[in-house]
């Protein structure tokens, strides 16, 4: 009870001072916006490739554009935590009785919960634009089930590194370094019949690549159980992976 | 009664660094207990392992009653820990930071909501508890800082260089408001600083750490009166194309020279002579100065000071290392400001 709790509390902390951020709330809802606009007219002209079958390359991309957000956002989620570390505010935190696991669960979520207000956003511009959700409301709500294990497994990595690395260079240049390899090695971008057999191969040990399937199964085509359910197991695997690292972190280097 | 005993603490660090080193010491009720030494003595380790931060490598302690190691839980719910660094949220208001801890303690709403009020009298923020962490002042914030360490009513709070990095004037108000503290809330302070008129004006008691281990412990009467003998202070006549540091050296090494100093030690601009008996060595300084064409332009004869007390027990001075252990953390302080 008193995890949940502590946690309840946190998560209000942690939402609230990212509502104090007007320019954060600004960048963070248009930039998907602006990926949704620039991407779709630089690749205007796919849409007459094969891998595409005639549908337009926004109705292609708009799912990768939902994982996407939901990846790079996550990823950062470990600046949060280093700045608790750097403010002297963990320390404080861990000498009174709150729950351990409570401060760690709290950035999750509270990341979870500002990602999925993204994605539906971006799901709310992606069919003003034209956009066709093929599985509709129940889809998107399948979709946010899928893209939360997602962020959840980047969030709690990327609050592991914080506690390991402890400093800002480090973490950026780890999470930038791998955050933009990781998008392109999957299916976001192109579709999986145009990629080189190579990056075909790599793909399947993406965790985003599970997420962008999935999702786009959803959009484009419907309900492909055997995808879907391959994703949404690939993706709790992973959620649970990172939560395993993220706590081990803590309990490791949470002096 | 004690509220905090500790069997044999000790802290090494991977590499063997032996930061703690087997100490032992016991802070009664009430009292105001000063832990005083330079930076890297193993003050803030020492206060960690109290805190439950950080496990001992072997020895223990008793806090509020309940062991470090075998009950950490426990020793939690009954201390309130203020940090070096100011350890609140900057982003989020006074009673948002101090609720949050309260929930932590598990204190109903209620409850919070009248502490809350209490406190931010007894600290002097009445007024600023729905304000913005980030427009608070330095001194400010510190208060906010230890109040955070009060919500819960707890038997003992530690506070870890409580006016580091604060300027002179704020530390005199936040000593203050310590003194307060123990007067009105009846609550244990565990204090470390590298301020000597910090411990001489607040603890009841102080021990000197240096090296991870205890040196000496008593009042700071007792300390004072442990050192025999007086210190004189004199300053240089310099002409103006003279070096006076040079001037200051070799007035140094003159001194050490002769069989009634003890030692010496720079301050400032002036000089500190350590003697068995500061009236005949007056003369005798006078004399041997003039005889090496060096001018004694000001001279001035005490009894010692816990500077003094620190000189005599550990053969250093604890300013020396004072500058640049402030001047770190608020460089660093201050980048992690411009970032955000």
């Amino acid at each position: 009870m008193n995890l949940v709790a502590d946690t309840w509390f946190q998560i209000q902390r942690h939402i609230r001072t990212q509502f104090r951020m007007p320019v954060w709330i600004f960048v963070n809802l248009f930039q998907p916006i602006v990926w949704l606009v620039l991407f779709t007219q630089v690749f205007k002209s796919l849409s007459d490739m094969p891998g595409l079958g005639g549908t337009s390359y926004l109705q292609f991309f708009a799912p990768g554009v939902v994982v996407m957000t939901v990846m790079f956002g996550s990823a950062w989620a470990g600046m949060g935590m280093l700045h608790d570390i750097d403010m002297g505010i963990l320390s404080k935190m861990l000498a009174t009785p709150a729950t351990r696991g409570s401060i760690i669960m709290s950035r999750v979520i509270a990341s979870m919960v500002m990602l999925i207000v993204q994605a539906l956003i971006i799901f709310t511009i992606a069919v003003i634009m034209g956009v066709d959700l093929a599985t509709g409301v129940p889809g998107v709500l399948l979709t946010i089930l899928l893209v939360s294990m997602l962020g959840l497994g980047f969030a709690a990595f990327s609050n592991g590194l914080a506690l390991l690395l402890r400093r800002e260079e480090p973490l950026i240049g780890v999470i930038t370094f791998a955050t933009l390899p990781i998008m392109f090695l999957s299916s976001t971008m192109m579709p999986a019949d145009l990629l080189p057999g190579w990056l075909d191969t790599v793909r399947h040990f993406n965790p985003v690549d599970y997420a962008v399937v999935g999702v786009r199964g959803l959009v484009m085509d419907g309900y492909i159980w055997s995808d879907l359910w391959r994703s949404l197991v690939v993706l709790f695997g992973w959620a649970a992976l990172g939560t395993a690292f993220g706590t081990m972190m803590f309990r490791a280097k949470a002096e | 009664m004690s509220v905090i005993v500790t069997h044999h603490l000790t802290k090494v660090f991977p590499g063997g660094v032996r930061a703690v080193d087997g100490i032992d010491f016991e802070v009664n009720a009430g009292e105001i207990f000063g832990f005083l030494g330079p930076n890297g003595a193993g003050k803030t380790t020492t206060i960690k392992m109290l805190n439950t931060l950080i496990e001992p490598t072997s020895g223990t302690a008793v806090v509020a009653g309940f062991d470090i190691c075998k009950n950490p839980a426990e020793v939690r719910k009954r201390i309130g820990y203020v940090a070096q660094d100011v350890g609140v949220d900057e982003r989020a208001t006074g009673r948002e930071n101090l609720t949050l801890y309260g929930h932590f303690y598990r204190l109903d709403s209620k409850t919070i909501k009248k502490r809350v009020k209490e406190i931010f009298e007894l600290v002097d923020l009445a007024g600023y508890e729905d304000k913005i962490v980030s427009t608070y002042s330095g001194g400010m914030r510190k208060r906010l800082d230890i109040a955070m360490g009060l919500i819960h009513r707890p038997e003992v709070i530690f506070l870890d260089e409580p006016t580091a990095g604060l300027d002179p004037q704020t530390r005199v108000r936040i000593w203050d408001y310590i003194r307060n503290l123990a007067k009105a809330m009846g609550v244990t302070i565990f204090l470390t600083t590298h301020y000597m008129e910090e411990a001489d004006h607040l603890a009841d008691r102080i021990a000197i750490i240096d090296l991870g281990k205890i040196i000496t412990m008593g009042t700071p009467d007792e300390l004072k009166q442990s050192i025999s003998g007086d210190v004189v202070t004199l300053s240089l006549l310099t002409a103006e194309d003279d070096d006076h540091n040079e001037l200051m050296r070799r007035t140094e090494s003159a001194l050490s020279a002769e069989p009634f100093v003890i030692g010496t030690q720079a301050v400032g601009d002036k000089l500190a002579v350590y003697v068995d008996n500061g009236e005949s060595a007056v003369p005798s300084i006078m004399r041997l100065l003039a005889g090496q064409g060096i001018e004694v332009e000001t001279i001035s004869m005490a009894r010692p000071s816990l500077d003094d007390v620190f000189l005599k027990y550990t053969g250093r001075t604890i300013r020396a290392e004072e500058g640049t252990a402030t001047t770190f953390a608020q460089i660093r302080r201050k980048r992690i400001r411009r970032q955000q």
